[in-house]
Formats: C-alpha cells, structure tokens, sequence
C-alpha cells in the first residue's frame, strides 16, 4: 500500500447530510444577542441605505460584508446610534442607541473616516475620549498608555496627528475605540491602510477581544482577511441582508453552485479517473500549468468529503493536499452579490 | 472629568495659533484706532474722551468684536467637528449630547468675553488714562459685555445646531439685521439684541444726547419708543436661555453624520 500524505483541507468540511445545520449562536434571526435590528430600514430621501434588515449579534467576532453602497456603513451608523432607522427597530443591550449614553458605555466605535484633530497628538486624541468615555482619572493615563501600547503606537503617540501616515491613524482610531475596553466593538474597515504586520497585530487584538466573549463586528472589503479571523458573516447587498451566519453553512445552502474542489496529487490522471466513476462529480479537470492537480465539480461536497479518504487509501493514491477555492468568503459573496 | 477634559480640548482649540492671532490683530484694531483718536485729540477736555470711549464702545467692541468673534465662535461649534468629521468621535461617547454642546458653548463664552474684556479695557485705559479709569464706563461695559456675549452666543448656538452653513446666516444676522433693524422707525428696533444692550450700555455720543433734547422739546414728534432697563434684562435673558434651551434640545435629538459620509 501506497503511503499517502493527506494534507487537510484549508477549510473544515462542510455538514454531513442529515446532520443539524450548524449555525453559529453568533449572528442569527432569532438568538440571543447584543446587538438587534428588528426589520430596521433607513432611507436617505428617495434613496435606500438599509432596507428591512433583521439580526442578532452576539459575541465574537462577526464580519459584515458587501460591496461598496450595499448598507454596510449605514447599518453600522444606526448601530453606534448616529442615525436612527426610518422603520424597524435597533437596540443595543435591549436599548436603542440613538444618543443614548448608556449604549456608549459599553460600545467602542472605530469609523472609516480618515479625519482626526491635526493639533493633537495621538495621546491627547486617546485621552480626551478615553476620559469621555467615563475612566476615572486615577486609571486614565495608565489605561491609555496601555491601549496604545496595544495598538503599537507608543513610539508615536506623542506625535501630532497631523503628520501620521494612514496606518498610524488607523492604529490610534482603534485605540480610541478599545481604550474604555467596551462590550461591544464597531469597527468600519479597520485593516484600511495598515501593512501586513499591522493587520496581522490588529487581527490579535481583534481575535483577543472576541475570545474575551466582547461582541465585535467589522466591515470590511479585504474578505481573506476577515475570514482569517472569524466564520460569522452578515452579508449585504443594496441594502438587504442577503445573507447571515456561519460561511460553511451558507455554502451548503447554496445549491444551484456546484462545488469546486482542488486536490494535488503525484497522479492527477489516474485520481481524475477514479473521480469520474463518483456519481456525485460532475466534471473533472486537469491543471494544465501545474500538472499535478486535479479540479472538480460536484454538488454533494458533504457526500464527497466522507467517501474521498476511503477512494484514496483504496487505490493508493498519494493526495498532497485540497482544498475548496468555493469555501472561502470571496466565493459565497461573489455567489451571493453577483447571482 | 470629561466635561473638563472636552472644556480645556474646546478652548485649546479656540486659542490656536491662527486663530490667536486674529484675536491680537482684532484687539490691536480697536486699540490702534482708540490711540490715533486720541493722539489726533491730545489737549481736549474730559469730554472728548467720553465721546472716543462710547463711539469706539459701540463701533468697535459691541457691534464690531463682540458680534464678530461671537457669530464665528458660536457657529463653528458644530460645523468644524462636522467638517473634519469628528463629530463622530463625540457623539458615540457615554456623555449626554446636551453637556457635549454646553461644554463647547462655555469654551467659546470664555475666550470671547476675555478678548471683549481686553478690548474694551484698553480702550478705556487709551481714552482715559489709568488716573480716570474710575470714571469711564468701564464698570457697566465688563457687566454688559459678557450678556451680549451669551445673547449671540445663543443665536450662534442655535443657527450651529439648525443649519448646515451657520456662519454665512450668523453673519448676515451679525451684520445684516442687527445693523439695519435697530436704525428702522417704529418699534422695529424690538426686533434686535443690540437694541437692549444699547439700552443697558447706552455709550450716547454728544450728538445723540443733542438730538433726544430736541425730540423730547418738540411737541408735535412721536413719543419716542422707551426700553426700560427691566425690560432689556428680561428680554435679554429670554433671548439666552430659548436660544441655548432650543439649541440644546435639537442638538440632543438630531442626526449629525459628516456630509461626504453620510450616504
């Protein structure tokens, strides 16, 4: 028999069939949660922003995708209380947000906008809205050394605004946002002009804050990174909440796109052989380029994924790794925003 | 603590360079002019010093300085944490919306009464001297002042809060209505703040004092339109506390997302 060196998937699997859908308590219709939007609308004149929008986000991390002026921004306005819904209902903690101290307690906000006060330093900025969120003077400047800390600003946080480069202000925008270290964490495109080790420390941070069981919830566009750091997705598109939950069990759902799947392999043609005689596949394809990779197509991934160990061990092929180009975010959004 | 800590960020704010320098050069103005005056006068009587102090009062300080400094400060409150986007910042903190305003007002009423303060002082001490200060108007002017100041403060206050472009109304507020409607016949000069804080701060130049005489003697004129001092105070203080109360319920419940932002 031959050895076979079986490299996991990148992703795991998807639900067997039968077996309860897994949904994470994360973000869903009807669960517990931090946040709630209650078939909440905002109309902008004749202009939709948001339209009939209904979740739960609980803790963790929770991404909210879409395209450019699919709701997302204004969503995240009417949960930080900066706008109110024209239909529906948003409460944070039970309570609606809109100019409500008590929501601001335990929220955090990091926005989009590039903008800061020039004359201040990134300390000065820290601590005045350290201190408006109500830490008491005897932590405050402690607190706020630390939070920048975190943030890898300390070398230049005495600096004036002014001259920070984009991730640096993005840097010190998160600071502001986690300083009173709140039970819920906004952040609007938070990765945006930081480098890779700077996203990579700010996907710490991030990560830390959801395990602690912190409710964060991020926009973004640069869909492989948000799915570094969690499988919980709100979806949008023109306003609607196209979908919601958990990125696998989304996939599973979607039935009319039949699966991909790669797998390298030292004999692409005789697995390409063995895979045609699966019912369940509907196309094999050969890598031309690479010549050591295998493509297919089925719309059974779950049926696949149970039976491909036993094709393998049978027929004593030699599998280096696979993978589902389908499973990732970029693939479910482009599913699910393009048709 | 965070009322302190956003009061001393406003009023840094208030003070910068830039803005600090306008300030001097505004202060300068009145003084310089004051000095040329007085320089030009050397060797008059006590009386030409009363009539430099109330002319340069009125011109200069109450419906120049005072207006000026309290129409632009009043209405940026809101439209450059607007316009730089901060806003957001603010709104999205544990504090009520009304104290963040309030906070922010208070700055501003500081930094323009200090300045009318100066202003208004070195005038007195250019025309009169440091021996004659006691007998200028001096004293009624630093009671006045900051009342006008908290008048158009509110005014500013409110035309921040309700409009997206606050100064362009403030000043043509500033220097539209409130320098025609008090020159109208009738009772129209009601209609104007700088009516009252004429009455409560009178500065009547030799001229003015000239012509009331003669209205007064003459029987065949209109019985002139008299604003007691009661009154002034009373309408003065209901113009403060509806425009600051006004402006502090709307900014409590209106949306405020930066333009370019919002959609």
């Amino acid at each position: 028999m031959t050895a076979t060196n079986v490299t996991p998937p990148q992703l795991p699997p998807m639900p067997l069939p039968g077996a309860a859908p897994h949904v994470n308590d994360n973000v869903t219709p009807y669960g517990a949660g931090m946040i709630t939007l209650e078939r909440a609308s905002r109309w902008y004149k004749q202009v939709i922003g948001v339209n009939d929008v209904s979740c739960r986000i609980g803790p963790g991390i929770t991404a909210l995708l879409g395209p450019n002026g699919a709701g997302k921004s204004t969503m995240l306005k009417m949960i930080t209380g900066q706008l109110r819904p024209t239909t529906g209902r948003v409460h944070v903690f039970g309570m609606p947000p809109f100019a409500n101290p008590k929501v601001y307690r335990k929220l955090g906000y990091c926005p989009e906008i590039e903008s800061n006060y020039p004359d201040m330093t990134g300390r000065e900025f820290v601590t005045m809205l350290a201190a408006m969120a109500g830490l008491p003077s005897a932590t405050l400047k402690a607190r706020v050394d630390e939070t920048i800390a975190l943030v890898g600003m300390s070398h230049a946080c005495d600096r004036k605004m002014d001259g920070y480069s984009k991730g640096m202000r993005q840097r010190i925008k998160v600071a502001q946002g986690i300083v009173h270290d709140p039970e819920v964490l906004i952040l609007d495109e938070p990765f945006n002009g930081l480098d890779p080790v700077g996203r990579r420390e700010m996907q710490n941070v991030l990560n830390a804050m959801g395990n602690q069981g912190k409710c964060v919830v991020i926009s973004s566009h640069i869909l492989y990174e948000v799915e570094q750091m969690t499988r919980n997705i709100l979806l949008m598109s023109n306003g609607r909440l196209m979908a919601q939950g958990d990125i696998y069990h989304i996939r599973s759902l979607i039935d009319s796109h039949p699966h991909h799947i790669r797998i390298a392999t030292t004999d692409p043609r005789g697995l390409a052989k063995r895979l045609l005689d699966l019912p369940y596949v509907l196309s094999v394809r050969l890598d031309q380029m690479e010549a050591t990779s295998v493509e297919i197509e089925t719309r059974a991934p779950e049926l696949f994924y149970a039976q491909f160990p036993d094709l393998i061990l049978e027929h004593g092929l030699v599998v280096s790794s696979f993978e589902s180009p389908d499973n990732n975010l970029e693939a479910v959004f482009k599913y699910l925003v393009n048709g | 603590m965070s009322d302190l800590t956003l009061f001393t960020t406003s009023l840094r704010d208030l003070v910068r360079p830039k803005k600090m320098l306008t300030l001097v050069l505004l202060l300068l103005l009145s003084t310089g002019v004051a000095a040329l005056w007085r320089y030009n006068t050397a060797g008059y009587g006590p009386e030409k010093s009363v009539e430099i102090y109330n002319s340069l009062a009125t011109l200069m300080i109450y419906s120049f300085l005072l207006v000026l400094l309290t129409i632009t400060f009043g209405t940026s409150i809101i439209s450059t944490e607007t316009e730089q986007k901060t806003i957001v910042y603010l709104l999205t903190r544990p504090v009520p919306r009304w104290r963040i305003l309030l906070t922010k007002f208070a700055a501003v009423v500081l930094v323009t009464t200090v300045t009318t303060y100066l202003a208004i002082f070195l005038l007195a001490l250019i025309t009169y001297g440091p021996s004659e200060l006691g007998n200028s108007g001096l004293g009624r002017d630093l009671e006045i002042l900051p009342i006008g100041v908290l008048a158009y403060g509110g005014i500013s206050l409110l035309l921040a809060v309700l409009l997206n472009r606050p100064l362009i109304f403030g000043l043509l507020f500033a220097f539209g209505w409130e320098t025609w409607v008090p020159s109208l016949p009738g009772s129209f000069g009601r209609l104007s703040v700088m009516t009252y804080l004429r009455v409560l701060a009178p500065h009547k130049t030799a001229a003015e004092i000239a012509a009331e005489a003669a209205a007064a003697a003459n029987p065949f004129a209109a019985a002139p339109d008299v604003i007691t001092h009661p009154m002034a105070w009373t309408v003065l203080a209901a113009t403060i506390a509806v425009s600051v109360l006004a402006a502090l319920v709307v900014f409590s419940t209106r949306e405020y997302v930066p333009r370019e932002d919002a959609a």
